[in-house]
């Protein structure tokens, strides 16, 4: 299933995300990240949706939706060619500095916290796959704890 | 100025007339307030979907005429609220603007689970255009007026209004004002093309000139538009047939020449073979709903489609479109007939064509129609209904139920009159013709207005007879009694080897009903009684109840069934293989 992402620019108004949710459950979706902030215009919040869909039709249809509600100002699919996805991914690790520090270079990771010796809190950005790749090399089985923003994404 | 005076004026200038409703402890505050104001007719339904559908009423029969009016109900908080969900969705799924006022618990205690307390907006988000709930007296002004801007603008759809107690008796600030003749709602991202573009028309033109086996679609937004004259004039002009929607019947006369009736699953054999083998579907105002096109793998396979609609999200949903035209149909039609560059076209071999699919079933049907009767004697609904547009001269308001009767209320009054068609379409809600016939009657008070419902869907809002008495509306209520849930049936009887599961119904008796409300009534079952019965209650002033006491086996054909094609319609019933086996044998004796 190839992953979508979905921007949306709204009306900063209660029940908003709300109806956004509902209207993606309704559509039969589960959700694979939502991130919402606000944007550059007060009042005016953007939200960025991923989920998961290889029907062009079925995606176009979710956007005329959202593009519907009245509080919607403007929906529209970004792709990874023409726009940049990210995260942030904060990873609590029991794993030794000497492991973690080959690492450093090739990985953007920044060291928050470290205590007890071995307990390490990371805070790594960049692109979903980027994180994974980040995560497998370090060793999952040290992971204690992990937070992710999930995807927010800016057009080039 | 208080929050509960601003709403109600508000209201007022919004051109409302009549509320429908039904009181409680967190409405009180507003009906007091309209009770001193005395600027509404208020008529309280027995039940708040009743209130739903009367307001329903009132906007399906007034909004293509001159004086339009949105419906208003106001119930209120929890229990009260909730009873007008189904009304509220009906009004979603069949894009008529109503506006809802709920009361709702004082803002101190919202989400403490405080009595006849829900969630309002939480219920309500999904099943209808927008929700509003203010917080402050200050609010409720922009609140109504944007409501009604919303609710009318673009597809219609009903909105909900949830006012806590106390915000309908907080009083404004002393420097509050609201300019409501400027009055523009915020709405950056809410907007509506009107206008039809140049490129996708002069595309159009091009295929509806090139096109040897085109049909025309007539949908709900042409009659929302007003604009069946104009379809009719371009059906004309090109010499198109015309195929309608379930809600595009009555926007222009059933009986036109270039008309094929309805279309899709209970639609005529002569649409559905038409849009089976048509090269070009042009449709006004509709949205190729499942009931309209079955099996879409199979629909319309050698055609092209161009699609007029209101609502951009409709557009290829269901149905991809080679042209799509994302405007007004008033706006549309009117462009396409002044462009010179449209030619009228013979198509003698398509008409001769579609002459041939019309005999398929006629010989059938005006067997039935002038029989009267089944092979057990009953009446048969398409012979009554046929009988009743005779003596109307299909000039009548028609306002039906849902189920059988609807689909033959459908298919044979002869719609004479610009929007005379009223019925629950894409929800299917059974109770809405008594408390729907309500609000028609009063949008449309000099015309003749018809409930028509079956034993299942009367039961369903039959609490509203009490409010046609108390109104003491002319209402002419016609029950199609055949003892069963006859749509459900006819399915059993096609699809489920005649085992009648839940759809024989025992009924009270309805005289004694009607005499309770003190509607006089009179009890059908003879063919050479019909007639007389009908005109009996055309020629009496004020409500009158008729029930025919109906042929449970008819059935109502053609049918496509519902995860079929068009290539699986029915138009012969087919022959019965055994006996139905229920339980009380109820299903074979009737």
């Amino acid at each position: 299933m190839n992953r979508r992402a979905i921007l949306v620019f709204m009306l900063d108004r209660p029940g908003v995300l709300n109806k956004v949710s509902m209207l993606i459950r309704k559509k039969m979706y589960n959700v694979d990240t939502l991130t919402v902030c606000s944007s550059r215009v007060a009042g005016i919040s953007r939200m960025t949706i991923t989920l998961q869909e290889d029907d062009q039709a079925k995606v176009t249809q979710i956007i005329k939706q959202l593009e519907k509600f009245t509080e919607v100002i403007s929906a529209k699919e970004l792709d990874t060619d023409h726009s940049y996805w990210r995260e942030v991914a904060i990873v609590k690790l029991e794993v030794d500095s000497a492991h973690l520090e080959s690492f450093r270079g090739r990985y953007n990771f920044e060291v928050l916290d470290q205590k007890g010796g071995d307990i390490h809190i990371l805070q790594v950005a960049g692109a979903t796959g980027r994180i994974d790749t980040f995560l497998d090399e370090v060793g999952r089985q040290y992971i204690i704890e992990i937070a992710r923003t999930g995807v927010t994404a800016l057009e080039k | 100025m208080t929050g509960k005076k601003l709403l109600l004026q508000a209201l007022k200038e919004n051109g409302v007339q009549y509320i429908f409703g039904y009181t409680g402890g967190a409405i009180m505050p507003i009906f007091d307030e309209m009770d001193k104001m005395g600027d509404f007719h208020f008529v309280m339904s027995r039940h708040e979907q009743g209130a739903a559908f009367m307001a329903q009423g009132v906007s399906r029969a007034s909004l293509s005429s001159n004086t339009p009016q949105i419906g208003v109900c106001m119930t209120t908080s929890g229990p009260g609220a909730m009873n007008l969900a189904t009304g509220i969705a009906d009004a979603h799924m069949d894009s008529v603007p109503i506006v809802a006022i709920t009361g709702q618990v004082t803002t101190g205690v919202i989400a403490t689970d405080a009595f006849q307390e829900s969630d309002v907006i939480g219920v309500m988000m999904p099943i209808c255009k927008q929700t509003y709930m203010p917080l402050a007296a200050e609010e409720v002004e922009v609140t109504v007026h944007e409501a009604f801007y919303v609710a009318t603008t673009g597809r219609g759809g009903p909105i909900v209004i949830d006012i806590p107690k106390d915000v309908q008796n907080q009083s404004v600030s002393s420097e509050y004002s609201f300019d409501t003749k400027n009055f523009r709602p915020t709405l950056p991202g809410f907007y509506y093309h009107p206008t039809p573009e140049r490129e996708p028309l002069r595309r159009a033109i091009e295929m509806i000139n090139r096109s040897l086996r085109p049909v025309l679609f007539c949908g709900h937004g042409v009659i929302n538009s007003n604009s069946g004259a104009l379809l009719q004039q371009f059906a004309e002009k090109v010499n198109i047939p015309i195929a309608f929607t379930l809600h595009g019947l009555s926007a222009l006369p059933a009986d036109h020449p270039l008309s094929l009736g309805m279309m899709g699953m209970h639609g005529t054999v002569e649409a559905n073979r038409t849009i089976m083998e048509a090269d070009l579907l042009i449709s006004f105002g509709m949205r190729f709903d499942d009931r309209v096109t079955g099996r879409l793998s199979e629909y319309a396979q050698h055609a092209d489609v161009i699609h007029v609609e209101i609502d951009p999200s409709e557009i290829d949903k269901n149905v991809a479109c080679s042209v799509a035209i994302n405007a007004d149909v008033y706006r549309t039609l009117h462009v396409l007939l002044g462009d010179p560059m449209l030619t009228f076209k013979p198509r003698r071999r398509w008409f001769e064509k579609i002459d041939g699919f019309r005999q398929v079933m006629a010989e059938d049907l005006r067997r039935e129609i002038d029989g009267g009767v089944g092979d057990n004697g009953r009446l048969l609904m398409k012979s009554i209904i046929h009988r009743l547009s005779e003596l109307t001269e299909g000039k009548d308001l028609i306002v039906p139920d849902v189920g059988m009767h609807q689909m033959m209320a459908a298919r044979f009054y002869n719609y004479q009159t610009t929007n005379s068609w009223f019925a629950s379409g894409g929800a299917g809600t059974m109770g809405a013709s008594l408390p729907m016939a309500i609000g028609v009657k009063l949008a449309r008070p000099a015309e003749r207005v018809w409930s028509i419902s079956g034993d299942g869907g009367f039961q369903m809002n039959i609490q509203e007879l009490g409010t046609i008495m108390e109104q003491q509306l002319d209402v002419k209520i016609i029950l199609l009694n055949n003892g069963h849930l006859g749509m459900v049936r006819q399915w059993q009887t096609l699809f489920f080897d005649g085992r009648y599961a839940g759809t024989p119904m025992q009924s009270p008796n309805f005289g004694l009903i009607a005499e309770a409300y003190n509607i006089p009534y009179r009890k059908v079952d003879k063919p050479e009684e019909v007639a007389s019965a009908l005109q009996q209650a055309i020629e009496h002033q004020g409500p009158i109840m008729l029930e025919f006491i109906c042929d449970a086996s008819e059935v109502i054909l053609p049918m496509i069934p519902s995860d079929g094609g068009f290539n699986d319609m029915i138009v012969k019933r087919p022959k019965r293989k055994k006996p139905p086996a229920t339980s009380d044998g109820k299903g074979e004796k009737s």
